[in-house]
């Protein structure tokens, strides 16, 4: 994985810890990927393995008790964890942006609609003449489809999916290379989300910008990303082309995780396939490999190291014993074709 | 206006009208029911019975209960108060109708002050959480609200005007003054602006200040905790989060996004805050010898003046009633999910 | 890709994690909560220092007698004597050959003694006659002590008569004496009027000669009695109310909604006045007077906390199950408003005091006389120019004992408050 002018960034052995009452809870624990640029990179696990605290760590918005404990960001050739806090509010908003779960909290109550968005402007340029930047807004919500007489209106007088395109717009309005969706659709009924998805796949064609989906629905990854990164307990157990992996997983747990995904054919009456066990606790979390108490496969050898990060075949990463080669590894590794 | 607003004063007004009569009512229960009989701590005990019954009569106590019931709830609501039994034959509606401004002139810069001064440091507090900054407002914020008022106020009168005899020791106005002051609307700062009369203003502003201070320090302490707390709720909401994601700055989200924000849940409490600063205010008019209702109802209720008691307390019930429907309605006009 | 990357100089938050948030699931329990002072700072201590100051609050309230070195009501010596100030002594002048040598002697009603017009001696002379009595009364003798006071108009009238023999003795304080005496040969000075206790009173006396600091010891006892028991009053009927209310709904619910939320909009004191007025004064009335007031508080706290616990998945499934709904409410619900209940309790005594003093302060609490915080600082404002300690005392008292217990409910509202837990 070298650095090249098609990765927009790179995280290299990232860790994050909160620091609770009862002790350091790892919830992510070295994590290496590169997100491209204008691709949709979906980042899918299970409830608490740590996709939201990732997404933040991305943009440094670790609080404090939780720190990032280790680990690089290079975010286009730059190292973000070297910012002050001046170019990282520069980078905030400019560079990358955030969109939430809730569209009903995560815009100001009191502040309407084209205030946030004009906001967003001055702050970040300042120079900036109000005439030109109610001029920006007014084009890019035409272009989300919002109505114009809708910026005059306060948060609570818009429909949850319009909620949501402002949030998106808010990370347009100031040309952000990486939006980052945290699970944006999920409040959404089906159909608004349905729209709401399309819209995000035209906005990345038209603007070029990169788009992190978290979420926990296959279902949406599989019809809007380009790459998925599968997260179990904190680590990225699985990485690479949609395809590939739909087609094909590697890792026992995408193995596991994508069949117990309800298939929507109708006629489909099998068993869905439950895993067995429980996501572990991570102020404990498991020695060595992290899912080998719930893993089929498991080796001795699992319990006792911890899998590197291994680009199997070009484009396609696993975290996992069973494709890597240890000096103290029984069985043989097994070898993918590309 | 749109027609949710109208919608929600008006369901709002018909709430204060149900509050009202509770509140007429307890004051009944409170006077005629409970235990003790007014007419007799009255007139004490020498009063022969047929005295005693002359009195009752006069005053229909003696009628049913019921019957005395209705009859004070008309007289309530029709401001009808009748005339104090021990102050000549003056109507005490008339004596409230002094007393009220003298009250009102004492509150409002007190809540004011202390309106200001708790909602900046609740404010900063609750930015500083958990710093030692934050330790130091909340421990002055318990320490003020545990001096008991009256205490407060004594402490700074042997300060400021016994020690270091610079403000008056108690009073509205230097009595001298009084003499060709003619109060018109009986707030004594606005009649002597009125009357360009410079020197009774001078007066009534040195008053005024030991008071109000003591007034509006008391009530800081409830208020810098109030702040404080749905402040700190407030830093943690989402939009607050978005706001950092977006890159604006932290003085901003704190100052601007979330105190106004903030404001909203606090003038609810404010309106809350009234009752506090009602009872506060009968305490500190009773240290400064401040001719207000709660003073009045103190020196009446030493009189033994039944009538103008349960007319003082009637006055009280309604204006707490007032302000709070003022607050709703100042509540609905901050709260764009309201105005819209 | 394995380059490792560390960043100390993380500007962003110059939050570095503490060795002791790394220990702590390495310790035991006893440790955790002494660890736990890191974790929660402040709070840790204000709940620390605020159950010291309470705990040594309520031995004094228990045992007053262990600390108050005098009757609280009694007149133990003259009066207004700043704190340390030792009272004067007064001593007897008497002509060298009466050969009287203690008041006693002169002290029947047929002798007269002297006195200056308007001076401490003759609230000296009162008190020696008092106690002349009380120890006769006390050996079973007939109380039988009176001398007549002859008022003199300057000390030198005073001794001159004296020493022309116009009155048996002559009472002043030996600082007044002092240069006077030596120009009447013929008098001379027998002795101290009654053997006093020089050494003086740590807060000083009040208007009536008691000991202050007896007094605030005393009244500890009642500031508690009153603050705990109208705090508990409270608690036995505005839990109840809450819980069933919230639990059954319904126009119970609505109109004992209504009606708690106008009491709790009228201002407490004025309640509290207008029930003390009507009932009169007494511990028993103050007490009713001062739980009316939070009863409402309760309501509204546990009545939203019954509402938002019924809904719980948990409630709901032991409903289904068929529990009884005394069951649901004893088990499941009481059980989560404990927490509030305890920070409303320690808020609430600290109020309670506060109402407590204030009601005694504007004359409507406790009887006359009664060692109470608030009847100290109302009698010692009429004496604001002379005599400082005897509102600042009492005063301080009342602050101090309400600071501990409102610290403790702040604190353990932080601590408690799931809203303000950030984890
Ligand atoms: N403020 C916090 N304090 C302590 N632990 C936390 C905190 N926030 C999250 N965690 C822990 O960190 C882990 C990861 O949390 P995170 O919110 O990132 O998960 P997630 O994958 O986004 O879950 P979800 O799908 O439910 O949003 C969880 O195990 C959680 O218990
Ligand atoms: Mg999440």
């Amino acid at each position: 994985m070298m650095s090249n002018d098609k990765v927009l960034v790179q995280v290299r052995n990232l860790s994050v810890n909160y620091h609770t009452r009862l002790g350091p809870v790892s919830a992510v624990n070295d994590v290496s990927f590169d997100i491209y640029r204008g691709e949709i990179l979906g980042l899918v696990g299970e409830s608490g393995c740590g996709k939201s605290t990732l997404g933040k760590a991305l943009m440094r918005m670790i609080m404090p008790p939780a720190k990032i404990s280790s680990g690089a960001i290079i975010f286009d050739g730059e190292d973000v964890m070297k910012f002050d806090q001046k170019r990282l509010r520069d980078f905030r908003g400019r560079r990358i942006s955030m969109i939430f779960q809730d569209p009903m909290t995560s815009l100001n109550p009191v502040q309407r609609v084209d205030e946030h968005l004009i906001e967003a402007i001055q702050v970040h340029e300042p120079k900036t003449v109000l005439e030109n930047a109610q001029e920006r807004v007014r084009t890019l919500i035409g272009r989300l489809g919002i109505q114009e007489r809708r910026l005059r209106d306060y948060p609570h007088q818009l429909s949850g999916g319009m909620r949501q395109r402002v949030m998106i717009g808010l990370g347009l309005i100031l040309n952000a290379d990486l939006i980052i969706a945290d699970e944006a659709t999920t409040s959404l009924d089906v159909i608004v989300e349905a729209k709401l998805v399309d819209q995000l796949r035209e906005i990345r064609e038209e603007f070029g910008l990169a788009i992190l989906v978290i979420t926990h629905n296959i279902a949406l990854v599989a019809e809007i990303a380009d790459r998925i990164a599968v997260m179990y307990a904190g680590q990225i157990v699985e990485l690479g082309d949609i395809t590939n992996i739909f087609d094909n997983p590697l890792h026992p747990y995408t193995i596991g995780l994508l069949s117990s995904v309800p298939s929507i054919k109708l006629d489909d009456h099998e068993e869905l396939y439950k895993m067995s066990g429980e996501p572990p606790n991570l102020t404990h979390p498991p020695s060595g490999c992290r899912f080998h108490p719930r893993c089929p496969e498991a080796m001795p050898l699992c319990s006792r190291f911890c899998p590197n990060m291994e680009e199997v075949v070009p484009g396609r990463w696993v975290h996992c014993w069973l494709y890597q080669d240890h000096p103290q590894k029984e069985r043989s590794t097994i070898k993918v074709k590309a | 206006m749109s027609s949710s607003l109208r919608n929600f004063l008006i369901t709002r007004i018909f709430l204060t009208i149900p509050m009202i009569w509770i509140l007429i009512t307890m004051v009944f229960i409170v006077m005629r029911i409970l235990p003790g009989d007014p007419i007799r701590s009255q007139l004490g005990p020498k009063v022969s019975e047929e005295q005693a019954m002359a009195l009752r009569e006069r005053l229909g106590l003696n009628r049913p209960l019921y019957v005395q019931y209705f009859d004070f709830l008309w007289k309530m609501v029709t401001l009808d108060f009748g005339t104090a039994l021990t102050q000549g034959e003056r109507p005490i509606i008339d004596e409230l109708g002094e007393k009220l401004p003298a009250t009102i002139e004492l509150t409002v810069p007190a809540m004011i002050f202390t309106a200001i001064f708790g909602i900046v440091s609740g404010a900063y507090a609750a930015e500083k959480r958990k710093k030692t900054i934050d330790y130091g407002i909340r421990l002055f914020s318990i320490a003020v609200y545990s001096i008991p008022i009256f205490f407060m106020g004594l402490v700074f009168q042997i300060i400021f005007s016994v020690r270091i005899p610079i403000l008056p020791l108690a009073g509205r106005m230097d009595t001298l003054m009084m003499t060709n002051f003619r109060p018109i609307t009986h707030f004594y700062v606005l009649d002597s602006i009125l009357q360009g009369n410079w020197a009774a203003f001078r007066s009534c502003i040195s008053h005024l200040i030991l008071p109000s201070l003591t007034l509006g320090l008391a009530l800081t302490g409830v208020f810098i905790r109030l702040t404080r707390v749905n402040m700190i709720e407030m830093l943690q909401a989402d939009f607050i989060t978005a706001g950092r994601a977006r890159g604006l700055p932290e003085r901003r989200l704190v100052y601007k996004h979330a105190l106004r924000n903030t404001f909203i849940p606090i003038l609810t409490l404010i309106g809350l805050q009234f009752a506090i600063l009602l009872a506060g205010a009968v305490l500190t008019e009773t240290t400064f010898s401040w001719p207000g209702m709660g003073r009045y109802l103190v020196d009446r209720i030493e009189l033994r003046d039944y009538t103008a008691v349960q007319a003082t307390i009637g006055v009280f019930a309604f204006f707490v009633a007032i302000i709070s429907l003022a607050m709703d309605f100042l509540y609905a006009f901050i709260d764009p999910r309201i105005r819209y | 890709m394995n380059e490792k990357n560390t960043h100390d100089n993380d500007i962003d938050q110059e939050y570095v994690v503490p060795q002791w948030q790394l220990d702590l699931d390495r310790v035991g329990f006893v440790r955790k909560i002494f660890l736990a002072r890191k974790w929660y700072g402040g709070d840790w201590w204000f709940v620390v220092l605020s159950a010291f100051l309470l705990l040594f609050i309520i031995i004094i309230g228990i045992f007053p007698q262990w600390f108050a070195p005098y009757d609280p009501k009694a007149e133990v010596s003259s009066s207004l004597l700043a704190p340390g100030e030792a009272p004067s002594s007064f001593v007897l002048v008497a002509n060298i050959d009466s050969d009287i040598k203690e008041f006693k002697e002169i002290a029947s009603s047929k002798n007269k003694v002297g006195i200056v017009v308007a001076s401490p001696s003759s609230q000296a002379l009162r008190e020696a006659v008092t106690a002349l009595n009380d120890e006769a009364k006390a050996a079973g003798e007939p109380a039988t002590y009176n001398p007549r006071p002859i008022r003199f108009e300057t000390l030198e009238e005073g001794l001159e008569a004296t020493a022309a023999g116009e009155v048996n003795g002559f009472i002043a304080a030996p600082a007044e004496l002092e240069g006077i005496i030596e120009k009447y040969p013929q008098l001379e000075i027998c002795g101290a009027l009654r053997e006093e206790t020089a050494k003086g009173f740590i807060f000083g006396t009040n208007q009536i000669g008691q000991d202050i600091f007896s007094r605030i010891i005393w009244g500890t006892r009642i500031a508690l009695i009153v603050g705990l028991s109208s705090a508990i009053v409270s608690i036995l009927v505005g839990v109840p109310l809450g819980l069933i209310s919230g639990f059954i709904s319904g126009p119970f619910d609505r109109i004992l909604t209504l009606l708690m939320d106008s009491l709790y909009s009228f201002p407490g004191l004025i309640l509290a006045i207008s029930i003390a007025a009507v009932l009169g004064a007494g511990i028993g009335n103050v007490i009713v007077a001062i739980a009316v007031l939070y009863v409402p508080t309760y309501f509204r706290i546990v009545r939203g906390q019954t509402l938002s616990v019924k809904q719980e998945l948990y409630v709901e499934a032991a409903r289904s199950l068929g529990a009884k709904p005394s069951t649901i409410l004893w088990k499941y619900i009481f059980p989560n408003v404990i927490p509030s209940i305890v920070i409303i309790f320690s808020v609430n005594v600290a109020d309670a005091i506060l109402t407590e003093a204030g009601l005694s302060f504007l004359g409507l609490g406790l009887p006359p006389d009664t060692p109470d915080w608030g009847i100290d600082l109302a009698r010692g404002q009429d004496y604001l120019r002379r005599a400082w300690w005897l509102i600042t005392f009492p005063g301080l008292m009342v602050s101090m004992v309400t600071l501990a217990f409102s610290m403790l409910g702040e604190s353990l509202s932080e601590i408690l408050n799931p809203r303000l837990a950030e984890l």
